[in-house]
């Protein structure tokens, strides 16, 4: 357990199924629109993994804009989306690298790595089958002497991808810190953000999560493993008893963190706690009751069921849940989750769990239908990771006086 | 500055050396090296133009570790040297269970292993797209022993569940960096009082012919041929490129007053640790060593030393035509003062036992503490001749018996990464 002070969420950005920007996300959220979609991919066809949160063509295309030409050739699209987050995140707290005499942190997390390598070395292994195996005489010969295999596969798909290139487009020279692990890679980032913001070390930390798994080993890994649904439903329903399964979802999402007390005046939502254990029953949580919870829902019935007896010891006024709107996400989960409690404190007004109708437990405050205006003062994040490593968060919304 | 001190009371290596750190510090003092001719598995003699590696020779497995469940688990070649550094570095520091309940667990597991018939699986028989039914099936087929079943953290997750750690589990991913910043994390988590001990280090193993591939067409794995087994030249004029090991490594950390409290004897205090980004280039230095520099910096300002207190640098030293010429030039700006750059040892390890990818920090680190604990200083072997821009004493040749009151032991990565960790000599009264 960290108990930290008042260090404040400044500014935000993402790239999500829901469209380029924190307004888009906080628009879909409020209208209850899901960004579910019909899965597209042209490296398999399926009608059991039947739905994905992909990123639109439109916003990747909008998010290019962020990166240099000459970086892209490095980037697999989750990277170009985190860079764009970035940005929109600066923009929000009024910051220029190099120019605003801060001194920076970056911290990263990336949740995926197989993906454009494995599917690149799949087309460059089939070319090289015969009846019995992959002729590898020739597929060396491919890849050394025909240069068949692009280099710069690997390093697309290289685990602080992300780390680089952010640096790279931001001329970043600052301390920093890259981690590949879901939920626990998001906490961990934030938590060394914090710390260093704390020691004085830093005066600004970019914490910044992206991934995509739209792959087919990957999906049907995450099919075998239980995380996602296979009986081809086209939404997620979160915290429902007719859920039928989790849905993968693809995207980007960046904060920016400061000391509160060298922000100006003005409504701030600010991290007071982190709390992080192996097994979700067994977190750390605040004794008081808080007045909003926002919970990773799973779309399974049994988890959802298992992670609102969690979610009842906190007491909360206000229940509700990103997954059903984004879908499971890779590699920013935690900071998505912590973009809507910033959205939902400083509007004062909570978005709905989407699709919810059957709740896994009817006494529990989940918010349902519409959004639901509330005096908010404070939030908990509560992230259950399939991997066995679950985070909570604690946030404070002080309003201006 | 924190009060609390940090020492390292464990140590665990996996190398081409063998299975035990002590086989390591032995061969090393004896300037031997494990670099030998290798090929990926299932190419032709020949095929593949990387000719040389310093794999783990599993002959050389000691009884006592041969039922270890490293080796009867589904898991990646990677996860099984770590785990097995892991539970040396945890018997090591005497440990036991019980006192390692709270304990954090900070791992870097490199590049996963590809397998590539699992690659041919995500193909239909006619090169279309397939389906899932296709699809399913065939992920029975998929090796246990490869990345596809293997999340990125399983590393972590194992030795945290095999020692019963209920502290945090954390996957670094910072490519060439990751065991170094593991450490480095571990000693800044005691730090801040948020565990009394960590488990941290990190194991890799790129010796395939996907990942080799990729080091080879990026100018960064060493071609060579002429120089047979002695192809690992850091600072030398000769030198060709990186020359790739496997392995893994681990050490215990924890607070002071927590390993006097059980009557452990700490190998070396951590004192320090700082990292830094070039944004410069993704497969290249900065030219002038600007982001090397910073990290060794942040280091010795972590650690409250002055530059001119330092008395050996565990290089990153590559043997790669830019990454020795750079990260000279770091020593010389860091050091500049009263030019203590040539008061300074500079030891390459990587000449010894190749580069461990990301888990080449760790037992970087453990050569480095033994350096401290024992004032000898490995050295850089087949340097017989100097790169005109790498002027400083490398320790070429044979081990050095000096005075090593303070470290640094640097770690770069691709990405532009770069991070140095500060060890000192255990003293009983403080620094």
């Amino acid at each position: 357990m960290t108990a930290i002070a008042r260090i404040a969420i400044a500014g935000s950005g993402c790239v999500l199924p829901s469209g380029w920007g924190v307004e888009r996300f906080w628009s879909a959220a409020r209208e209850g629109r899901s960004a579910i979609m019909p899965l597209q991919s042209s490296l398999f066809h399926s009608e059991r993994v039947a739905a994905f949160g992909h990123v639109h063509d439109e916003d990747h295309q909008r998010s290019r804009k962020d990166v240099a030409q000459n970086l892209q050739r490095y980037c697999p699209p989750a990277v170009i989306w985190g860079v764009s987050s970035v940005r929109q995140a600066l923009a929000e707290a009024g910051l220029e690298p190099g120019n605003d005499g801060l001194r920076y942190g970056l911290y990263c997390c990336q949740g995926g790595y197989t993906h454009p390598s494995l599917t690149s070395y799949g087309e460059l292994l089939h070319e090289c089958q015969t009846p019995t195996g992959a002729d590898m005489r020739r597929l060396a010969q491919k890849v050394l002497q025909e240069r068949a295999l692009d280099p710069f596969l690997v390093l697309k798909s290289l685990s602080n991808g992300l780390l680089g290139i952010v640096s790279l487009a931001l001329k970043l020279e600052c301390e920093c810190n890259a981690y590949m692990q879901g939920v626990a890679g998001n906490l961990a980032a934030l938590r060394e953000a914090c710390a260093a913001l704390q020691s004085g070390r830093i005066d600004a930390a970019i914490v910044v999560g992206a991934g995509s798994e739209l792959d087919p080993l990957a999906l049907a890994a995450l099919a075998e493993a239980g995380v996602i649904g296979t009986d081809g439903s086209q939404s997620l329903r979160g915290f429902d008893l007719q859920g039928r399964g989790g849905i993968a979802g693809e995207g980007a999402a960046a904060l920016i963190l400061r000391r509160a007390d060298d922000l100006p005046e003005g409504p701030q939502t600010c991290l007071s706690g982190l709390f992080a254990h192996s097994r979700v029953d067994s977190l750390n949580l605040p004794d008081k009751q808080v007045d909003l919870l926002i919970g990773s829902a799973s779309g399974d019935p049994h988890k959802d069921a298992d992670l609102a007896r969690t979610l009842a010891r906190t007491g909360a006024a206000h229940i509700t849940s990103s997954t059903p709107l984004t879908g499971i996400l890779s590699g920013a989960p935690s900071l998505v989750d912590l973009i809507i409690a910033r959205q939902t404190l400083h509007a004062q007004s909570i978005a709905p769990v989407i699709g919810l109708e059957q709740p896994v437990n009817p006494h529990l405050p989940f918010v349902m239908g519409e959004p639901r205006d509330a005096v908010l003062h404070d939030c908990l994040v509560i992230n259950r990771d399939d991997n066995g490593f679950s985070a909570c968060y604690q946030l404070d919304f002080h309003a201006a006086d | 500055m924190s009060e609390t001190r940090i020492v390292i009371t464990g140590l665990g290596a996996v190398t081409g050396f063998g299975f035990e750190w002590q086989t390591l510090w032995e061969k090393m003092l004896g300037a031997e090296h494990c670099v030998r001719p290798w090929q990926p598995d299932d190419v032709p003699d020949g095929a593949f133009a990387v000719r040389y590696a310093a794999p783990v020779d599993m002959s050389l497995l000691p009884e006592k570790l041969q039922g270890h469940p490293a080796w009867t688990t589904p898991l990646e070649k990677r996860s099984r040297f770590g785990w097995v550094a892991a539970t040396q570095a945890v018997a090591d520091s005497g440990l036991a269970l019980e006192q390692l309940r709270g304990a954090a667990v900070l791992c870097a597991s490199g590049a996963p292993q590809h397998m590539l018939a699992d690659m041919l699986l995500t193909e239909a028989p006619d090169g279309s797209a397939p389906g899932w039914q296709h699809l399913m099936p065939r992920c029975a087929d998929v090796s246990a022993e490869g990345s596809l079943c293997q999340s990125n953290d399983r590393l972590a997750r194992v030795i945290a569940d095999d020692l019963g750690c209920e502290g945090p589990v954390i996957n670094i991913s910072s490519a060439c960096a990751g065991a170094s910043q593991a450490i480095g994390n571990a000693f800044q988590m005691i730090r801040r009082g948020e565990v009394k001990v960590a488990l941290a280090g990190g194991a890799d193993s790129v010796l395939n012919l996907d990942t080799m591939a990729a080091l080879y067409l990026l100018g960064a794995a060493s071609g060579e041929q002429r120089w047979g087994a002695d192809l690992c030249r850091p600072f030398d004029r000769d030198r060709s490129g990186l020359i790739a090991g496997e392995g893994g490594g681990f050490v215990v950390l924890e607070s002071l007053e927590h390993a006097l409290a059980r009557g452990a004897t700490p190998y070396a205090e951590v004192l320090g640790f700082g990292s830094s980004l070039d944004a410069y280039k993704v497969t290249a230095p900065q030219p002038q060593g600007r982001g090397a520099a910073l990290a060794m910096q942040a280091a010795l300002d972590d650690a409250g030393l002055r530059a001119q207190q330092i008395d050996l640098i565990n290089a990153h030293g590559t043997s790669t035509p830019l990454n020795d010429v750079a990260e000279t030039l770091a020593i010389k700006q860091v050091f500049a003062e009263h030019k203590h750059y040539r008061a300074l040892a500079v030891s390459a390890n990587k000449s010894q036992f190749g580069h461990l990818i990301a888990a080449a920090g760790a037992p970087e680190c453990i050569v480095t503490a033994l350096a401290c604990l024992n004032d000898l200083v490995t050295p850089t072997v087949n340097l017989h001749d100097a790169d005109e821009q790498c002027d400083l004493d490398y320790c070429a040749g044979e081990a050095v018996s000096r005075r090593v009151d303070y470290a640094l032991s640097n770690s770069f990565g691709f990405g532009g990464l770069n991070t140095s960790l500060a060890l000192g000599k255990y003293r009983e009264h403080g620094q």
